[in-house]
């Protein structure tokens, strides 16, 4: 019988406690970032941290990405343990040599004889009128290039396990944590993040994807904030009769193509919701991970993502391209 | 403090001091009601004036009764929740 | 003041990494001709070769231990020597052999031996950063180690470069950034795309030191490195050092020089870093013949490498899955504990 654990705690507060608990049993891990001591992570991904372990290890860094993001690469390959904070994941631009030429490239090109065990932490995703530049996942773009493994919590108990793995894993990791899932004051939360989180130590391994709901008649396969989206759409969805499986993948890479496959074979129907863009993207890939695998077990298929125009500003706009739980339940009744 | 019934009351020790305003907002709760809950464990976060703070359990107990669900906005000096000590 | 050994060290090195060049130019020109044609012979894809760099290689890294990191560009060889790479597995992994420095995967662009804490990268200006990371790991562990950046006279206008300079700055590290300034970027003069006559002028708007060394003079290089170097292991922060020296073949190998002055390759050829340095080691009173003896143990080294390298086998098709990470896909575990997270959407 599995311990019961009645504490809950934002996605935030999860996150931190994984990386506090790493700090304070090993003197190689730090944090580097923009905003990321006093303020404590403008979307509090190292709140309380400086006040634990002062500016030597919870370091505001020049805004610079390639020069932090690099030397993090730098201080890995030297056998530290650093985590590097891109505050929006929309500025990989300015930084993207350090990313995928060298944090992602340098452990395959050295035959391994070179490691980079290195957490790349990233705010990711929309929903509060950011605009383009401000409101992208970019999850295709960063499981995209080999290298890098590539994880998203959708809750605060993910978020614990998935931090603690990726801090002890050799390999560099991208973390992409979505700012609405934070539990932060002034960016409401849908209910859902917040969840129990056992106080011990726990690590979730990369390539799981987690059932969230269980369901015969359609498996969406979704990641991130459109979890919880997805969850919603499937309760309104099982008023009409219709009972939706709803599968989280955790990560990219490695991507659990089984637990996605056991539920087409299952369901036969696919619906695959993405806060990424439509084409050359998560959705694309998941379909045509399946079809490789499992091309007779499919029914139908379709996919729920932004379409391909940069994310727009005003209400409306936003609210157009980023799928909602209405968009994911339309698209499963299409399968049905 | 309690209301005679061994109730604690869970309240904001300390009002932010460079707060001007008396009014706060329940942001996000860690315990549910019936949870038990060690002493000075994080119940709840509030916000006053974009500042986050946390409130502590007064005592270890059972959260029996939650009075400003998360959204609510409360006063300087309320009452938030309940706890039931433990007995001992 | 450099002592005799050290002379004789750096010659060795120099007259090394001069030959090893030859050598692969080459080899490398092998299948290659008259048609020249880039993925053909024993050694395919772009070569950059260093003849007329070594200077800035060996009177930099004479100063160095192994823990000490160096990042270098595309065009490392000289470095690398000088730095103490293996030079057999160096040379295997250039001619894409199974038992090179990344098992075949990396090429000339992409060498690391972490036993030297040696590694380069192929985009301009980006060692830089990891340089600056591990000058950052020297000053959190509190060692005395340093971390040298090469990079070309090209590479200065690349953020990457400018970004390094600022962080070590702030931070105070233990870095050296070394610029070779051979004059041209591939086809570019520096004069048409710089509009700072000397690199090291950069130093000022960060703060730090800068130095140039006119000329491509080993014990001139020694002379600044071992300021830079000291500095930057007494704590006191990082310099910009800047090196002329002399592009004595193309860009890549194959590449014709057609935008060259004719007499700006002579005047390349002219000046000769290693014959120089042989005229410091006479003062020092190393006669000829040990020179001669110095310069023969530098080539059967270079020969026995490439000999090495040549009879090594291929990598097995296969091996391009392998090697994409440390632990497992799944991290540092593959199960889920069990918890009953009684008051969640679990």
């Amino acid at each position: 019988m599995a311990e019961q654990i009645d504490r809950e705690l934002t996605m935030s507060r999860a996150m931190v406690e994984a990386i506090a608990t790493e700090m304070r049993e090993n003197d190689e891990v730090f944090y580097m970032g923009e905003d990321v001591a006093d303020y404590g992570g403008i979307f509090d991904s190292t709140e309380g941290l400086r006040e634990e372990f002062g500016y030597d290890r919870v370091m505001d860094v020049p805004i610079s990405e390639t020069a932090y993001l690099g030397a993090a690469v730098g201080a890995a390959q030297e056998g530290m343990r650093p985590i590097a904070e891109l505050m929006f994941v929309d500025f990989f631009g300015v930084a993207m040599d350090q990313i995928y030429n060298q944090m992602a490239k340098n452990t395959y090109m050295s035959g391994a004889n070179v490691s980079v065990p290195m957490v790349l932490t990233a705010a990711v995703g929309g929903t509060y009128n950011d605009a383009a530049q401000h409101s992208q996942t970019l999850y295709g773009t960063f499981a995209h290039v080999p290298g890098m493994k590539v994880v998203v919590p959708s809750t605060a108990y993910e978020a614990k396990g998935l931090m603690h793995n990726a801090i002890r894993d050799d390999d560099p990791v991208a973390y992409m944590f979505h700012k609405r899932l934070m539990g932060i004051g002034w960016l409401p939360a849908p209910d859902g993040p917040k969840t129990p989180v056992p106080e011990e130590e726990y690590t979730i391994p990369f390539g799981s994807a987690d059932v969230k709901r269980e369901g015969d008649d359609a498996t969406i396969v979704t990641l991130g904030l459109h979890v919880h989206r997805a969850l919603d759409a499937a309760e309104s969805l099982a008023d009409d009769g219709i009972d939706a499986e709803v599968v989280d993948l955790r990560s990219l890479v490695p991507l659990d193509t089984d637990t996605i496959v056991a539920s087409i074979e299952k369901t036969g129907n696919l619906v695959v919701v993405d806060e990424d863009y439509r084409s050359y993207g998560v959705t694309g890939e998941i379909v045509a991970s399946v079809a490789d695998e499992a091309l007779g077990a499919l029914e139908s298929v379709e996919r729920v993502a932004l379409p391909d125009v940069p994310i727009p500003y005003a209400r409306p706009l936003e609210n157009e391209v980023i799928p909602d739980a209405g968009d994911i339940e339309n698209a499963v009744k299409r399968t049905q | 403090m309690t209301d005679g019934t061994d109730r604690a009351a869970v309240t904001l020790a300390e009002w932010p001091d460079d707060a001007d305003a008396d009014e706060g907002v329940v942001v996000n709760w860690f315990a549910r009601e019936g949870a038990h809950v060690d002493a000075d464990a994080s119940l709840c976060e509030v916000q006053i004036e974009k500042v986050s703070v946390d409130v502590l359990a007064p005592v270890a107990g059972t959260l029996t009764e939650v009075v400003a669900a998360e959204d609510a906005e409360f006063a300087r000096g309320d009452t938030l929740a309940w706890i039931s000590p433990d007995a001992g | 003041m450099v002592t005799p050994s050290e002379l004789k060290q750096m010659y060795l090195d120099m007259a090394t990494a001069r030959h090893y060049e030859e050598r692969l130019q080459e080899e490398y020109l092998e299948g290659k001709q008259p048609a020249f044609d880039i993925s053909a012979g024993p050694i395919p894809g772009e070569l950059h070769l260093a003849a007329g760099h070594e200077a800035a290689g060996a009177g930099v890294c004479q100063h160095l231990r192994d823990d000490d990191t160096v990042t270098a560009p595309h065009r490392p060889h000289h470095v690398a020597i000088a730095k103490g790479v293996d030079l057999k597995r160096m040379t295997a992994e250039i001619f894409g052999r199974e038992t090179g420095l990344g098992k075949g995967k990396g090429g000339h662009m992409h060498l690391f031996d972490p036993e030297v804490s040696f590694a380069c990268s192929g985009i301009i200006a980006e060692g830089c950063p990891p340089a600056v990371g591990a000058g950052l790991a020297a000053k959190k562990r509190n060692t005395d180690s340093v971390a040298v950046a090469y990079l070309g006279e090209g590479a200065i206008d690349q953020g990457a470069f400018l970004e390094s300079l600022n962080f070590a700055a702030v931070q105070d590290l233990p870095v050296v950034f070394v610029i070779e300034d051979n004059d041209w970027a591939i086809s570019m003069p520096k004069d048409r795309v710089t509009d700072v006559e000397n690199g090291s002028d950069r130093a000022g708007g960060f703060d730090m030191p800068g130095r140039r060394v006119d000329v491509d003079d080993a014990v001139a290089v020694y002379d600044a490195a071992r300021e830079a170097v000291g500095r930057a292991r007494d704590r006191n922060g990082p310099t910009l050092l800047e090196i002329q020296v002399h592009r004595r073949m193309g860009h890549f190998m194959g590449d014709p020089e057609t935008y060259r002055p004719e007499e700006d390759q002579d005047a390349a050829a002219g000046r000769d870093s290693i014959e120089r340095l042989v005229e410091d080691l006479r003062a020092a009173g190393v006669d000829d013949a040990e020179v001669d003896d110095l310069r023969a143990q530098a080539e059967a080294r270079v020969e026995e490498a490439i000999q090495w390298a040549k009879d090594q086998p291929e990598p097995d098709p296969a091996a391009a899955h392998d090697d994409m990470w440390i632990n497992p896909g799944s991290g540092v575990t593959d199960t889920e504990p069990d918890f009953d997270l009684a008051g969640g959407d679990d």
